[in-house]
């Protein structure tokens, strides 16, 4: 009863404060430490009790005294806070008078250690939880493989003695737990002394209530320190692959099969990962996105430029290594089985970029191709029609390696190598018809050729970059190795049939060709920064390459006697030395860089018959010097614009295969000979590019020329004479021929129709070309000129439908001084449509439907084809980890390979059959499971 | 054990001497080192579907990272943040970009702040009164650039994005990197998003400032309120959510 009254006093007493309680409030209180010592600027907030949320804050004055003036009266939670004091936490009711005065405030300091090692040495954030502080044990650095004890030897505030007994404030840790369990029975030793230190993240101490209080459950008060290890989430580490087998066949009852697999592993460092392929359905190799995925992060680091200074001319080399990688390309020809795997390893820790690769490939190919041929001489012109079995078999093994280390942050080392092995063998089968005029058949050609090829290539580099203490001055020095020796065995043997008069030549030949190439490489950069803005480079590159070409062409038919005019054995050296130098400037987008380089070319060539055997011609001996400027300019404009421009000026030295004094007759219908006479090809060339993008409304357009000019270049007169039991005989004969012109240049847009959801894209491009050469002492001048147009259409109506649609015009007009009524005219059109819907929740459709159009009008040669693909795939399991795949590949049974174009004074088109109609029906593993959505972008953002 | 006595001592006076020598400071400026992490940006953006999140991860996880320089300028009353000149990344290459406009000023007497804002080619001047986000104090503690801070914290969002600042205990003042602002005390430190984008203070210099808070001469663009600004941000980042695409090139 006496309880229940004084409830009802103090319900009156509270309504009664509550009635008179002022809406606003002045809250005021001194800090103190413990020692009663006045804390003067103190950080001193008001937050809102129930999430925290700051409401007010001030500062003490050097008194520590402070003063809320004004605040609503309401439940606070007050802060107090200063450097090396516990923060010190008080909820404030609302006050019933108009001061709320909270008198003395005390707050406690953090154990001094604590403070100093944890937030001044270690750097570590404290947690604070009340009386309890806990902080990132990860800041503590231990070697690696040190226990969780050797670890504890560290903190502050935990004391460990020689049994590996544990203390903190004096009292003895009755327990451990790991992640919040306990860890082996009671000792609590057991944990620290077995646990990897590497594997914490946190180390929390708490107090708890004895063992005897939770048998109880009677709080008896005792508090006793217990451990709690967290452990790190290695977020960064695990696993992912796929794995698919497919099988098929078309009506005919050929079998279709394919396999492919990949599976990586990771952690933070390493990247581990496996692919393997094989099929006979065309697929040389693997896509660019798997292949991505295979060399991981090591992707980009292919393309060290090892060449300093502006680009020669030649082209800026790269160091590559993933010259072989096992990127999918079919010519479109025939029939081919696949086979390849590899394995990939890389390390980075951001001081050390390692990576190792090994790849195995295995391509067969065979296919029949149907060939027409018009070669235009004088005001007439013969025709070849060519029937061509071909198979070969290419084999290689490619081992690459390359490290990255960044010896501190002015000094890295790159050093990389890579080697291939790989082995081709080829034969080929061929009718060939020659006739003149319309179908009077001259000749028929029978060859059959094969031949077995055995290569090695090595590859290597070295790169060191130096930056000097002053800002922007750098110095960097390379140097490469490349070996590439091969051998060639070929059996080259043909039957010429001729009709009037009627009678055969036949010719068997053996050739063994040994091939030893060697390049040495070096370059020298330095950099000096002449003001913030303006930069010199002062850069050397020196290069040699060596080459010895053993060719001995044996008789077959006379018992293997060597043919002496046929064979040869040559060496052939350049030496490139070259010194330039370059001033830029950079500055708020505007970068401008003019340079020169002086360039001094020595070429050597000696030829004999054979290895040991003396020269016989003199041996080539040129020097070449010249000058090449260059200048570039490019400007980013405020909106998103680009604007660059380049000119430069090269000569180029023609090559040994143009100077050879000995003429190459492999094959008795051409005959190339060498012209010592010629001079180096001098070569201008302009390019312009202008680019525009808009991310807020989805939209670019961007256009680009390029431009080269050469007043002498060097081209192939041609001589076409009838030379009886041979045939049409070609001869090849190099000159400085001619101004040649060309022009390359194209443009492009794209844009929303409606944003996000319906774009158009288009491309336009224009290619002219001209120059000329010499057919039996007629000059030919050749104009040709492409044009095509492109537009394509992405319409993605919801999440669940894509649609594309594109269509494409190429056009080319190729013209002949010669025969102008022979101009040739080749239309090419395409168009396509594709679609993706997902019809189900988890069920696919894709399909796409494309239509080729081929003209010539001057053979009244039309062809269309049209391709249509359709599968339908279902996406399996909880966790969506298998998927089944229907597919029917070109279900009007039309695809076939054509080509078609015209060069110099022929005219030339290529059929051949390749796979065409077949089904297929596949079943694919994912251990990360499928993703159950249409992927509708590509790319990196 | 000589050599732990004189840490301990020098440990002790170095404990003794900033409550002796207590100095409010008021002005100076920061500079901040500001890291971008892609790989965590694109991590952070709740559309993108996962297989693309790993497969980015898988591929640039350890290469994602991108530094620059901010510099601060603050006094009692104002602020004024912008980008450094000096660059903190190597560049090797020689290319100069042009440099954005960018510039967040605050003044805290008045209550306003004045921003101008560079987005997709085109300049943004945004002004309006100033409103401090919500924050969390929470009780953690760490030093930054030799400032002793607290932990504060506030979940934005428009941007979905998870904040966590260190302001220093000793520097009065409510400014702080980018549009951070608030705290009892400077904000030293800032964490977007788990390290998606953290600025950090690495340079602190007290000193009187002359002319650090002008205006350029000229600066022209689209004016706009705080609500204007929010709309265009809020619409831009839902055009990017349907194209399912990572909002590149906002400056929020």
């Amino acid at each position: 009863m006496y309880k229940n009254i004084c409830v009802f006093f103090f319900i009156v007493i509270a309504n009664w404060a509550y009635g008179q309680q002022p809406s606003r409030v002045t809250i005021k209180g001194v800090v103190k430490d413990k020692e009663n010592v006045e804390a003067p600027f103190a950080t001193v907030m008001l937050l809102n009790p129930k999430d925290s949320t700051l409401q007010n804050f001030t500062q003490s004055n050097d008194k520590g005294a402070f003063t809320f003036a004004n605040v609503r009266n309401t439940d606070y939670l007050l802060k107090v806070s200063l450097i090396s004091y516990l923060p010190l936490q008080m909820t404030i009711a609302p006050s019933a008078v108009a001061v709320n005065d909270l008198g003395v405030v005390v707050i406690k300091p953090i154990a001094k250690e604590l403070f100093e090692v944890v937030i001044r040495t270690a750097k570590a954030p404290l947690t604070i939880r009340g009386d309890t502080i806990e902080y990132d044990a990860t800041t503590f650095k231990v070697p690696p493989g040190s226990s969780v004890e050797d670890l504890l030897r560290r903190l502050p505030g935990i004391e460990v003695d020689l049994a590996g007994n544990l203390k903190t404030q004096g009292k003895d840790v009755k327990r451990v737990y790991v992640d919040g369990k306990t860890f082996f029975g009671n000792d609590p030793t057991g944990a620290t002394k077995n646990l990897d230190a590497n594997a914490v993240a946190k180390v929390q101490v708490f107090d708890e209530k004895s063992e005897q209080s939770k048998l109880t459950g009677v709080d008896d008060g005792v508090k006793e320190k217990a451990m709690n290890l967290e452990l790190k989430e290695e977020f960064k580490k695990g696993s992912f692959g796929k794995i698919t087998a497919a099988g098929g066949s078309n009506e005919e009852g050929i079998g279709r099969w394919a396999g492919r697999g990949n599976f990586n592993r990771f952690d933070k460092t390493t990247q581990l990962s496996f692919i393997a392929y094989g099929n006979n359905i065309n697929e040389t190799g693997v896509n660019w996105e798997d292949y991505s995925e295979f060399k991981g992060q090591s992707t980009f680091d292919e393309y060290d430029n090892g060449d300093f200074g502006f680009s020669s001319g030649r082209g800026r080399y790269y160091y590559q290594s993933d010259e072989g990688a096992p990127i999918s390309y079919f010519d479109g020809r025939g029939f081919t089985k696949n086979y390849g795997a590899g394995a990939n390893f890389n390390f980075d820790n951001k001081k050390t970029k390692f990576n190792v690769s090994y790849f195995y490939k295995n391509n067969h190919q065979n296919y029949d191709e149907f060939d027409y041929k018009e070669t235009f001489v004088g005001d007439s012109s013969f025709m070849n029609h060519d029937t061509t079995a071909y198979s070969d078999l290419r084999q290689n093994h490619t081992l690459a390696a390359r490290i990255e280390q960044n010896i501190d942050s002015n000094n890295v080392i790159i050093a990389k190598a890579n080697i291939r092995y790989g082995t081709i063998s080829t034969n080929s089968l061929s009718n060939d018809f020659y006739a003149v005029n319309t179908n009077e058949i001259l000749n028929n050609l029978l060859t059959n050729n094969s031949s077995d090829k055995t290569s090695w290539k090595l590859t290597s580099a070295l790169i060191y970059r130096h930056k000097f203490k002053t800002k922007g001055r750098s110095f960097a020095i390379s140097a490469a190795y490349n070996k590439n020796p091969g051998n060639n065995d070929d059996d080259l043997y043909s039957n010429n049939r001729f009709f009037v008069p009627t009678y055969a030549e036949e010719i068997h030949r053996k050739a063994a060709q040994g091939v030893d190439k060697q390049q040495i490489k070096s370059s020298l950069l330095y950099t000096e920064p002449l003001t913030k803005k303006f930069f010199m480079e002062l850069f050397y590159n020196f290069n040699t390459s060596d080459n010895k070409v053993n060719r001995q062409i044996a008789d077959g038919l006379h018992g293997d006697i060597r043919i002496d005019s046929l064979s040869v054995y040559y060496t052939n050296t350049v030496m490139i030395n070259r010194l330039g130098t370059d001033f830029r400037y950079s500055f708020n987008g505007l970068n401008i860089m003019v340079g020169i380089a002086g360039q001094y070319l020595q070429m050597n060539g000696k030829y004999s018959m054979d290895k040991n055997m003396p020269w016989i011609t003199d041996p080539i001996n040129k020097t070449y010097w010249s000058m090449s400027p260059k200048v570039s300019f490019s400007y980013e404009f405020p909106n998103n614009m680009y604007l660059d421009f380049e000119y430069g000026y090269e000569l180029t030295e023609p090559s040994f295969e143009y100077l050879q004094p000995i003429p190459n007759v492999d094959n008795p219908l051409y005959q190339t000979k060498g012209n010592i006479n010629l001079k180096p090809e001098r070569t201008h060339s302009v390019n312009f590019s202008y680019n525009y993008y808009n991310q807020a409304s989805f939209s670019n357009v961007g256009f680009n020329v390029d431009y080269n000019y050469c007043p002498n270049s060097i081209s192939y007169n041609k001589n076409m004479i009838w030379t009886d039991s041979v045939g049409i005989v070609t001869e090849l004969f190099p000159e400085n021929n001619s101004k040649s012109n060309n022009i390359n240049s194209w443009f492009w847009a794209g844009y929303p129709i409606v944003k996000t959801k319906f774009t158009n894209n288009w491309s336009l491009g224009f290619y002219y070309d001209n120059g000329g050469a010499y057919v039996n002492n007629v000059f030919n001048k050749t104009n040709q000129y492409q044009y095509y147009i492109n537009t394509s259409f992405n319409i993605t109506p919801g999440q669940k439908l894509v649609i594309a649609l594109s269509g494409k015009a190429t056009l080319n007009d190729d013209r002949l001084s010669l025969q102008p009524d022979r101009n040739q005219f080749e239309q090419k059109y395409t168009s396509g449509l594709s679609v993706k819907w997902q019809f189900a929740k988890k069920t696919f459709f894709e399909g796409n439907f494309d239509y080729e159009f081929y003209r010539n009008s001057a053979y009244n040669y039309v062809k269309n084809i049209p391709i249509l693909n359709a599968s339908v795939r279902q996406i399996i399991g909880k966790k969506n980890h298998f998927e089944i795949r229907l597919a029917a590949f070109d279900i009007l049974n039309k695809r076939q390979y054509i080509q078609q174009y015209s060069s110099s004074n022929y005219y030339f088109r290529s059929t051949a059959e390749t796979l065409a109609r077949y089904f297929m029906l596949s079943f694919s593993y994912n251990i990360k499971g499928y993703e159950t959505k249409i992927k509708k972008n590509r790319g990196w953002d | 054990m000589k050599k732990q006595i004189i840490l301990l001592v020098v440990a002790m006076m170095a404990w003794a001497l900033p409550n002796k020598t207590f100095s409010q400071q008021t002005e100076g400026t920061v500079r901040y080192l500001t890291t971008y992490d892609w790989v965590k940006m694109i991590n952070s953006c709740d559309y993108l579907s996962k297989d693309r999140k790993d497969k980015i991860a898988y591929m640039w996880g350890n290469r994602s990272e991108w530094k620059m320089f901010n510099n601060l300028y603050f006094s009692l009353q104002k602020s004024k943040y912008e980008n450094s000149e000096e660059k903190a990344e190597p560049d090797e290459e020689g290319y100069n970009g042009r440099k954005e406009t960018f510039f967040i000023t605050r003044n805290f007497a008045a209550n306003t702040y004045f921003n101008a804002l560079e987005m997709f080619g085109k300049v943004y001047l945004v002004s309006d009164s100033l409103k401090a986000p919500d924050w969390k104090i929470l009780n953690d503690m760490k030093e930054v650039a030799g400032h002793v801070c607290m932990n504060a914290s506030f979940t934005d969002t428009l941007m979905h994005q998870k904040i966590i600042a260190w302001f220093a205990l000793d520097i009065p003042i409510p400014a702080g990197p980018d549009r951070f602002f608030g705290l009892p005390g400077l904000i030293l430190e800032v964490n977007i998003n788990n390290g998606a984008k953290i600025m950090t203070a690495d340079k602190i210099d007290f000193k009187t400032l002359t002319t650090e808070f002008d205006m350029p001469k000229k600066l022209k663009g689209k004016q706009m309120n705080t609500l204007a600004y929010l709309t265009y941000i809020k619409k831009f980042l839902d055009e990017k959510r349907k194209a399912e695409e990572y909002p590149w090139g906002l400056q929020y």
